[in-house]
């Protein structure tokens, strides 16, 4: 379980609400994302899970506006500091990317353009928000380096004097005032400093979701969003690459949302889990009450699902979700496959019910009026 | 890395001569396969326009044994293996005594030129315009004005050159018809308006070419950039909230210009045999004309000649592409290992 406390703050740094995006598709609208709503607070690291084609990914990328076609936002709002993203123009949303929020991507290995240097890739996302400003004009460089020209002492060696001249020469032409900033970038990430003149294929997979991370962030973004940043690695990268996503967010406090559907890790860094299911977020609690305590029936089956190194069990949960996603059914969602499901499930959909603070489920079961048929069905639960 | 490395460049010019040799062969071959010779066909021709040619079979006899055409053929071979080695294309038949270098040393810059130009604008336009095409940011009207700039690329380059004569060179008459330059000039000479005038000459020929090819590659642009576009990096490129120009150009044209260097190096041959058709219609005193006329003639030498040196620069470009290929892709440096 996460060591470290910080979910105390209580700002909200991120306020997505009533958030819908649909694919578009000739057979009628796909609904990807379907109403949802939570809250990301200051310094906090919430896990987004969920299975395959749940609506995690897209979440992410609604978030950050960057919902490829035939995908759309229907309707919603996304909030972060007070900013409302969904009103900014163009420009405006171009200017906020990466310095409000910023994105570790899915399959670092095709993230990086091939044909650039690692370097470059970092210092165009500096220099678009930040401009060339911080560069000295090259006047005053090459002021600075007829300064330097002397003639060589009798007793110094030529090589040392030449040694001087290319180095000076090397200020004058190769001016990179940047790079004591990635180097510092690079450190914070873990990786040596003999990759910033490299091209990505000459970098592991590892190094190169590292370089994601520094990059990721390297203008110090109020949400940073990891979308299954580390599921191309092998389980020992894994753990220590999302053990430098999380130191680095601790060091320059950044809120984070982590999307993956490996629950074994994502229990080690998150404070917080949302769990997905078909668009909706059915559960979203502190991390230690969804693995000790998980409420909704789906989250209960998920965990249950996460295989265990020490027994053999049989799978509880069918593959798949199994309705249209173009019909969903009427009332919850999950009541095709839930073990629970009665006949109001099919009547109302089931409101985010607040059990405890920062704890919020979606099922009929936690509502007041059906204590008595929550208590029979957990009963019958323990009992087989 | 992202360099030459010494065995690349070493494989490569193995390959470069390999493909010398072979086309050297087979130019020798295929010109020997037609029925007749250049001899008889000069008297031939000589005796339709004098009527009669007294002796024709003695002068027959006398030329051919001069140019070594009754040696076996693979003494004529050899010797003409040794001769290419020593750069020396022999003398032309039908226009002898014109040494063929001569004759190929004159149309060649005509033809590099020509060629030269009409490849960096069809290939700067088609690449930009193919771009254009698959941007989503790219303004509706050019999305549409775009396409039908391409009609021309159905049509054969010939018909292309002769209708281009037709509409500019004969019914609005800006352009000249035919010739490398104005008949006034009597030699190349390096002024501002004899440069004039060959830019004005080679506009309809270097047209002839563009049209109907940058269509090509404005498709093939266009279908690499639709590739690039679903990349992972494009993604992060817009999420970086970089500026789209810069996203255009140096995430998007310049991995989607890989292939479309490699496109090129393999369709020069191809190019420079359409580049004949081309001349000739225009009557440009290039490379192309010169072959023409060598074929008319049935001119061994010249044929070998001109062709050699056309498969030689065709070539050569190729080489030259691969060789740049590792600088532009920093990948393709690791193959060389």
């Amino acid at each position: 379980m996460s060591e470290q406390n910080n979910s105390g703050s209580d700002r909200i740094v991120l306020n997505v609400d009533n958030l819908r995006i649909h694919y578009a598709t000739p057979q009628g609208d796909v609904i990807a994302v379907s109403d949802i709503s939570f809250k990301l607070y200051e310094g906090e690291t919430l896990g987004l899970v969920g299975e395959s084609g749940c609506g995690k990914s897209t979440t992410a990328y609604g978030i950050l506006q960057l919902v490829q076609p035939p995908g759309y936002i229907v309707h919603g709002s996304i909030e972060v500091e007070g900013t409302e993203v969904l009103d900014l123009t163009e420009e405006e949303l171009r200017k906020f990317r990466w310095t409000g929020l910023s994105l570790i991507p899915q399959g670092a290995m095709n993230s990086l353009n091939p044909t650039m240097r690692v370097k470059n890739q970092i210092i165009d996302v500096i220099e678009s928000h930040e401009g060339k400003a911080n560069y000295e004009p090259f006047k005053d460089r090459l002021i600075a380096f007829l300064r330097k020209i002397r003639r060589p002492s009798r007793k110094e060696p030529l090589r040392k004097y030449l040694g001087e001249w290319q180095r000076n020469l090397t200020l004058l032409l190769r001016y990179e005032p940047l790079k004591e900033r990635i180097f510092d970038l690079f450190q914070q990430v873990g990786l040596p400093n003999r990759i910033y003149n490299m091209y990505p294929h000459e970098l592991s997979g590892g190094m190169k979701q590292r370089v994601c991370i520094a990059m990721g962030v390297a203008l110090h973004p109020t949400v940073v969003i990891a979308d299954e940043a580390t599921s191309a690695l092998d389980v020992v990268v894994q753990r220590i690459v999302a053990q430098t996503l999380v130191e680095v967010k601790d060091e320059i406090g950044v809120s984070l949302i982590v999307i993956g559907h490996d629950m074994g890790l994502l229990a080690q860094i998150v404070d917080r889990i949302a769990v997905m299911y078909a668009g909706k977020m059915v559960e979203i609690a502190p991390v230690e009450n969804v693995y000790a305590n998980p409420l909704h029936p789906y989250t209960q089956l998920l965990i249950d699902s996460i295989p265990s190194i020490k027994e053999r069990k049989p799978l509880k949960i069918t593959e798949g979700i199994t309705h249209d996603p173009r019909n969903p059914p009427s009332g919850c969602i999950f009541r095709l496959r839930c073990p629970f499901a009665w006949e109001h499930c099919a009547l109302e959909e089931p409101p985010q019910i607040i059990v405890e603070e920062k704890h919020e489920v979606a099922c009929h079961l936690f509502d007041e009026q059906f204590e008595e048929r929550r208590s029979n069905a957990f009963a019958a639960i323990a009992n087989s | 890395m992202g360099s030459l490395s010494l065995n690349y460049i070493v494989r490569r010019l193995l390959v470069f001569f390999l493909t010398l040799w072979v086309a050297a062969t087979l130019i020798f071959i295929i010109p020997r396969l037609a029925p007749g010779d250049p001899i008889t066909a000069m008297v031939a021709r000589m005796s339709q326009q004098a009527g009669f040619v007294e002796n024709a079979d003695l002068i027959i006899e006398g030329w051919k044994e001069r140019f070594g055409l009754n040696d076996p053929v693979y003494v004529q071979y050899l010797r003409y293996m040794g001769n290419l080695l020593r750069f020396d294309l022999g003398l032309a038949m039908a226009r002898f005594p014109s040494p063929v270098s001569q004759l190929v040393s004159r149309a060649l810059p005509w033809t590099i030129g020509l060629v030269g130009i009409a490849t960096l604008i069809f290939f700067t336009v088609g690449n930009l315009f193919g771009a254009l095409l698959a941007w989503t940011k790219t303004p509706k009207l050019v999305k549409v004005l775009i396409p039908m700039s391409m009609i021309f690329t159905s049509i054969p380059p010939l018909l292309a050159g002769l209708l281009l004569v037709y509409i500019f060179g004969f019914l609005l008459d800006i352009f000249p018809q035919a010739y490398a330059y104005h008949h006034s000039f009597r030699e190349p000479e390096f002024t501002l308006k004899f440069i004039g005038s060959v830019l004005h000459h080679g506009f309809l020929p270097a047209m002839a070419i563009v049209l109907v090819t940058f269509g090509y590659w404005a498709l093939g642009m266009r279908g690499m950039m639709v590739t690039i576009e679903g990349e992972d990096y494009m993604i992060l490129a817009q999420a970086k909230g970089l500026k789209p120009f810069y996203v255009l150009y140096r995430y998007m044209i310049r991995n989607a210009i890989l292939p479309q260097m490699t496109a090129l190096a393999v369709s020069i041959g191809t190019l420079v045999g359409g580049s004949v058709l081309v001349e000739v219609i225009f009557n440009y005193n290039g490379m192309g004309t010169l072959i023409f006329t060598a074929i008319r003639e049935q001119d061994f030498n010249l044929i070998q000649g001109t062709s050699f040196i056309l498969i030689v620069t065709s070539a050569l470009a190729v080489l030259i592409i691969d060789l740049s290929y590792p600088l532009i892709d920093p990948r393709i440096s690791l193959e060389g290992k």
